[in-house]
């Protein structure tokens, strides 16, 4: 199993990227994280991936010293979050899909201003990445659309050649075009080896791009893996309507039997899909539905499952997941 | 410094329209002094005939209108400190809470900066845009002075008048800058900067009308800006520009020492 591409190493490479000591963050009574170790390798797109509420932007915020840690302690790429917070902001790129910006500065006067801030001139790489994404400079921000200000946001985090970018769901609300521009600059970045670190709730945007995962869950880390290895496991939701109530059974490695009414199937199939062609070949079938199935079905399954899998934790907490259901599975 | 900078570009707007306004309703008042000068005897036959409270809420107890200074003192320095301090406590109170409540905190707070260096940049801001509110309304007020008032009076005693105001506002922007903490929506902002300057006015109008209440005064900021002691003293009272500039300074460090530990959620 490897990972996609081969870290690029840089000059002042060996410290990771991110490092963090079971950082806690309570706001008040209220969770924001219990406890999140990860180290992030330089070079590497790592995607952190979690529902809602699972903590995935209090990390984050954590990270760049926007708020304070209860507990525990992280460096950025060697750099302390709390006391070194103006050397890590100097090297690291922020991209947040709520970020506000002086709305009415146009363009070129944004990423000017921003310039200004670095102590190295990146004004020629902004106007360069401004004309790669199509922005149009002249326009004030607050006339831009969604997806052109996400440029906009695209620019300002890579403008000053960061060697870390830490990007907040940066995909949220873009259309699927815009998306794949998005991650075609953050490819080119990291083989320029800059080491991308971004967060989402859709785990098949992050299956395009990262090298590693951590799945976060109510504040813990659940699971730190190669996304390799999530691929194999690559869960599909099936539902399945046959013709004839007595055909109605699939019986094949991979696939867990949800529910069952009549002549309708539910299943989770984990694996080959051409197998399951294969195995309904011969049958009658009034309709078939295959989706992606929703990171909660994700990780009930894998995580039922995580005995199997899961060998390659960080946090060591994947292997103490009970396999309750592994037996089902291998029916 | 690129911060500063902006804060001044995007102040200038409103640093004018208040700075105009207040030195133009000056400029017109001091117009009008040279008639009511003109009739100075009958003008203090009326002023005898004011309720006690009155007079003595503008100060019209010590001071006589027919004198230019006593003049200015009532008719036009009530509206400078009251109108000057709103402006100085909205921009206090809007300066910084303004990048949560817009949510380019974050933006800000990701760029190369400390907290403390935002908050230093803010704080010159503040001040450089009163020291200029300031200075326009003060040389328009003297310029009025040389162009309409005929009649004797102390510069020294005038420049004093203009002068004092300043540490109004730097105390009560000081104060907004620190309460901005806690309120950082900008509706929120503006009511309680005004609520504070126009509560802190009639506090003090309490204190000089009731006896009892007296003490009242010293909670007030007018208190130690009041036009009839300037007038009367030829004067400004150490302690009280002490006092002020000592309110202006807790605020601003109280601030420093809670926003370098201030948890910032957009």
């Amino acid at each position: 199993m490897t990972v996609p591409s081969v870290p690029v190493t840089r000059p002042g490479a060996g410290v990771p990227a991110i490092e963090t000591v079971h950082l806690k963050k309570y706001y008040g009574k209220s969770r924001g994280i219990e406890d999140i170790s990860l180290r992030v390798e330089q070079g590497e797109i790592f995607g952190f991936i979690g529902p809602n509420g699972a903590g995935k932007s209090t990390t984050i915020r954590t990270l760049l010293n926007f708020i304070f840690p209860t507990a525990g302690s992280a460096r950025v790429l060697g750099h302390d979050i709390v006391s070194e917070s103006r050397e890590i902001r100097e090297k690291v790129g922020y991209l947040s899909g709520e970020t506000g910006y002086y709305d009415e500065l146009t363009v070129d006067q944004l990423v000017d201003y921003t310039a200004r801030f670095y102590s190295t001139d990146c004004r020629r790489r902004g106007a360069e990445l401004v004309d790669i994404l199509e922005i149009d400079r002249k326009k004030p921000i607050h006339s831009l659309s969604l997806g052109n200000k996400r440029k906009v946001s695209v620019v300002l985090a890579l403008m000053h050649r960061p060697r870390l970018l830490i990007l907040d769901e940066p995909t949220a609300g873009l259309d699927p075009l815009m998306q794949t521009r998005l991650f075609d600059v953050l490819r080119e970045e990291n083989e320029r080896g800059t080491t991308v670190f971004f967060s989402s709730h859709v785990l098949s945007e992050v299956q395009k791009l990262c090298h590693r995962v951590a799945i976060i869950k109510e504040g813990l880390i659940l699971k730190v893996e190669e996304i390799e290895k999530l691929r194999e496991s690559q869960l599909r939701k099936v539902r399945i309507t046959f013709r004839d109530e007595r055909q109605a059974v699939v019986n094949l490695p991979g696939a867990a039997e949800e529910e069952r009414d009549g002549r309708s199937v539910r299943l989770l199939y984990g694996g080959d899909i051409n197998d399951l062609v294969r195995h309904l070949a011969g049958r009658e079938l009034e309709s078939l539905w295959v989706e992606e199935p929703t990171l909660e079905e994700v990780f009930l399954h894998y995580y039922e499952a995580g005995g199997r899998t899961g060998e390659d934790s960080a946090s060591g907490r994947a292997a103490a997941v009970p396999t309750a259901r592994s037996g089902k599975e291998e029916r | 410094m690129n911060i500063f900078l902006r804060e001044l570009r995007t102040g200038r707007r409103s640093l004018l329209v208040w700075a105009l306004v207040i030195a133009g309703l000056n400029v017109l008042i001091m117009a009008v002094y040279p008639s009511f000068a003109a009739d100075a005897a009958r003008l203090e036959e009326l002023m005898a005939m004011l309720p006690e409270g009155f007079a003595k809420a503008f100060g019209l107890d010590r001071l006589s209108m027919a004198d230019p200074l006593g003049f200015y003192a009532t008719e036009s320095y009530l509206i400078v400190v009251l109108f000057g301090g709103i402006y100085a406590a909205i921009l206090g109170a809007s300066i910084l809470a303004k990048e949560e409540d817009e949510k380019t905190i974050e933006y800000l707070l990701a760029l190369p900066v400390t907290r403390n260096g935002v908050l230093t940049s803010k704080v010159l801001a503040i001040v450089a845009n009163l020291a200029l509110f300031n200075l326009i309304v003060a040389a328009a007020t003297y310029l009025s002075f040389v162009g309409f008032v005929t009649r004797d009076y102390s510069t020294a005693t005038l420049l004093l008048l203009l002068a004092a105001p300043f540490l109004l506002y730097l105390t009560f922007a000081a104060l907004c800058f620190f309460l901005s903490l806690f309120w950082t929506r900008r509706r929120a902002a503006y009511s309680i900067s005004i609520g504070l300057v126009v509560g802190t006015y009639f506090l003090n109008v309490i204190a000089l009308l009731t006896e009892d209440l007296r003490w009242l005064g010293w909670l007030s900021p007018f208190k130690y800006v009041d036009a009839a002691d300037i007038v009367v003293e030829q004067s400004l009272n150490g302690l009280y520009v002490l006092i002020l500039l000592a309110t202006a300074a807790v605020a601003v460090a109280a601030t420093y020492l809670l926003y370098g530990r201030r948890d910032i959620t957009i």
